[in-house]
């Protein structure tokens, strides 16, 4: 049998072959979908009318790159008022804008229309909703606040000895920033600038809903606006080609900038609070972001419940709901085995090189947008005499969970590898299984993480639409694509409906599912 | 001369401490006490971080005890995390005046030898080259009180020693009551001139 040659580390060549095995299936299916597009762009014609590919590229990069720098504004003004801010309800305050991450765009964008919009609640202001403007700012109200809960945490790791010499020197808010918070800040926002210009990069039910037509169209719209609405295949492979490109340039690019690290500092003590206009001003960003953040999302509660008689109604309503439930809570499943089978074979590996390459498959998804995953998905199916209809289930159930797994390792791999170095040498001179050495020592200590993992999956599986907008049909239909079929009809109480009912399960999943795992591996040991 | 009346201070589900102690002007005064003691809550009470539930904490014989920390006439020096590290060595010395004045800047690294190092970046200096840079910045500050929270524990021997003879001459030169939290009997026996005994979450002075 082969040694580890780390001593601390307990030899598990199961748990090494099974991490191996799933990095393998998911680099050999990556592989062929994307032989899949590339064999469909061979013979197909190179162009299709009316499409200008410098423009497309254009306002596709122009709104990424507005929607990022604008983010990362938002997003250090939000943490730097809640850093210093106390107040009653803070902590709910901060989970609200931590669930931005699984707030379905789709919502977001049709409450910026339930208030800014013609009919909106502050629609007699004429703020131009439609067109760049829109997309931006629906970017920025969930990208800020991504951001925002991840500056925060960066904020309160300010070692505790730090903040006192600092406020024993006197420093003012501006020097107190510059000195103490920008250094703590600024290692991580190359990274999440790469992350959130891919959000922005490959957003798609928010331009779809806000884009205002061929004025703000984006790769990711032109894209299935090729397959669904032209049933141009060939121009659908070259963008889809294109956009894989782009963005492969933007990760390589990003995997050089310092990563978003945990940090295991003392927390800082929270004492020292800025006095006159700093303070004034946090508690104007503060009240901005809550009225930008929230408004959305409360004019689509109130919308919603204005028509949900009606929608609840509707055998189609209730079809959706039973399809968005199975395939979020089978996806999220899915996500926890693949990232938890990556993770811990990874961690058992002793080499650097043996760890990169087991990670690689999985992060390689973020590469490979929803919509030309199912791009090459579709082809795939077609290419092999699968009919869409028949394929579909499985298709998104798998795709919606593999657009996960980059989340799900970025919470589980740290952890694990944690609980391998730390606890290893422990594990060994114990001699415990396999098996006894996840339930009795890992299990219990990621699952709390593991339940973050499930509501990611879940959340983002209940509002995607990229992957169901080629594959769903009247009988197979999600909420998501549920409510864009009845913005289509112009039933817009019906879409405010799905749309409030998407946002109380997000939210509910968000809370609820990591706490509940948590509590059930609680009660086990 | 720094004094606590009857300090008490309690954290949440803990045993409450009651801190009475004096620090002339121009001496060392170490407090000693295991792990957990409560040697760097009393630092925190006199420098402002804490309030105390009741007592007074005076600074040449003025009521402090509701000035918060950086109004208080106090200089304090941790373990580590006593310099910016991305700053250079004269920039984190300048923080200790209300604006940049790079003469004294200059003669305040002198004093504590490291006049050539103002223009290298704290991050590369050495653990007592960084302690130096931290007392230079005391000189600037000429606050009458010094509380040192085991600021030796990370320097090698001879580091060590050079560091707090430094630390002694600063003292007796600019009349400071300086205040020495530690667990090594070597830092009390070299530079200490009165020594108190936290036990129990009350102060004791050593004979």
């Amino acid at each position: 049998m082969p040694r580890s040659a780390d001593a601390t580390l307990p030899h598990r060549p199961l748990r090494l072959a099974g991490g191996a095995a799933i990095a393998l299936a998911i680099a050999a299916l990556i592989g062929t979908l994307f032989w899949a597009i590339l064999h469909a762009a061979a013979g197909q014609a190179a162009t299709g009318p009316g499409v200008d590919l410098g423009d497309l590229i254009y306002i596709t990069t122009l709104q990424a790159v507005l929607s990022t720098g604008l983010s990362l504004l938002a997003g250090v003004a939000l943490a730097w008022a809640l850093n210093r801010l106390r107040f009653h309800g803070r902590g709910l305050l901060i989970g609200l804008f931590a669930s931005a991450i699984v707030t379905p765009g789709l919502v977001v964008a049709f409450g910026l229309l339930s208030v800014w919009g013609r009919a909106g609640w502050l629609g007699f202001a004429g703020v131009p909703i439609f067109g760049l403007g829109g997309v931006v700012a629906a970017h920025v109200l969930l990208d800020g606040a991504f951001a925002a809960r991840i500056l925060l945490a960066r904020l309160d790791a300010i070692p505790a000895a730090r903040l006192k010499t600092g406020q024993s020197l006197g420093l003012t808010p501006w020097t107190r920033f510059a000195v103490i918070d920008w250094p703590a800040l600024r290692g991580t926002l190359p990274g999440l600038a790469a992350i959130i210009f891919l959000l922005a990069f490959t957003s798609f039910p928010i331009v779809l809903l806000l884009g205002g037509g061929p004025a703000v169209q984006t790769l990711e719209i032109a894209i299935y606006s090729a397959v669904r609405l032209d049933f141009n295949l060939g121009l659908a492979v070259q963008l889809a080609l294109i956009q894989i490109a782009l963005c492969a340039v933007i990760i390589l690019a990003s995997a050089a900038l310092a990563p978003i690290s945990a940090s295991l500092d003392r927390p800082a003590e929270p004492r020292w609070r800025d006095a006159g206009w700093a303070r004034a001003a946090q508690w104007l960003v503060l009240a901005l972001a809550l009225f930008g953040f929230a408004s959305p999302l409360l004019a689509t509660l109130l919308d919603g419940i204005a028509g949900l008689d009606s929608v609840l109604a509707q055998p189609a309503f209730w079809n959706a709901v039973w399809t968005s439930l199975w395939i979020g809570a089978v996806s999220a499943l899915l996500t926890l085995a693949l990232a938890l089978l990556i993770a811990t074979g990874r961690a058992a590996a002793s080499s650097r090189l043996a760890r990169v390459l087991l990670g690689a498959p999985a992060y390689a998804y973020l590469a490979v947008p929803a919509v030309t995953l199912s791009l090459g998905a579709f082809i795939l199916v077609r290419d092999l005499g699968i009919g869409p209809v028949v394929a579909a289930p499985a298709v998104v159930v798998i795709a919606n969970a593999l657009l996960s797994l980059p989340f799900a390792m970025a919470t589980l791999a740290p952890p694990v590898e944690a609980i391998a170095r730390s606890r290893g040498r422990l594990i060994r001179s114990l001699n415990l299984g396999g098996w006894r050495q996840f339930a009795e020592i890992e299990w219990p200590l990621l699952a709390r993480d593991a339940g973050l993992v499930v509501a990611l999956g879940f959340c983002f599986s209940l509002g995607d639409l990229g992957v169901i907008a080629l594959f769903g049909t009247q009988d197979f239909t999600t909420l998501p694509l549920l409510m864009v079929r009845a913005l289509g009809a112009y039933r817009t109480h019906d879409a405010a409906s799905i749309a409030a009912l998407m946002l109380v399960l997000t939210i509910a999943a968000f809370v609820l599912l990591p706490r509940l795992i948590g509590r059930l591996a609680d009660a086990r040991t | 001369m720094l004094a606590l009346e009857d300090v008490t201070f309690a954290y949440a589900g803990s045993n409450p401490y009651c801190f009475s102690m004096t620090a002339e002007a121009g001496t060392v005064t170490a407090i000693r006490g295991a792990s957990g003691a409560g040697k760097s809550t009393l630092l925190d009470l006199v420098a402002g971080f804490l309030a105390p539930a009741s007592g007074v904490v005076r600074i040449g014989g003025q009521d402090v005890t509701a000035l918060p920390p950086e109004r208080r006439p106090v200089s304090i020096l941790f373990q580590s995390e006593t310099l910016f590290e991305h700053l250079s060595a004269a920039r984190n010395v300048a923080l200790g005046l209300p604006r940049p004045d790079a003469a004294r800047v200059e003669a305040a690294l002198a004093e504590v030898g490291l006049a050539d190092l103002g223009p290298q970046r704290a991050a590369t200096l050495s653990g007592g080259q960084k302690q130096r840079v931290a007392l230079a910045r005391t000189l600037l500050r000429d606050r009458p009180v010094l509380l040192l929270d085991e600021p030796f524990s990370a320097l090698d021997d001879d580091t060590r020693a050079t560091t707090r003879t430094l630390v002694r001459d600063l003292t007796l030169k600019h009349r400071w009551a300086t205040v020495l939290v530690t667990h090594h009997a070597d830092d009390i026996a070299a530079i200490a001139d009165r020594v108190y005994v936290l036990q129990g979450g009350t102060l004791r002075a050593q004979p």
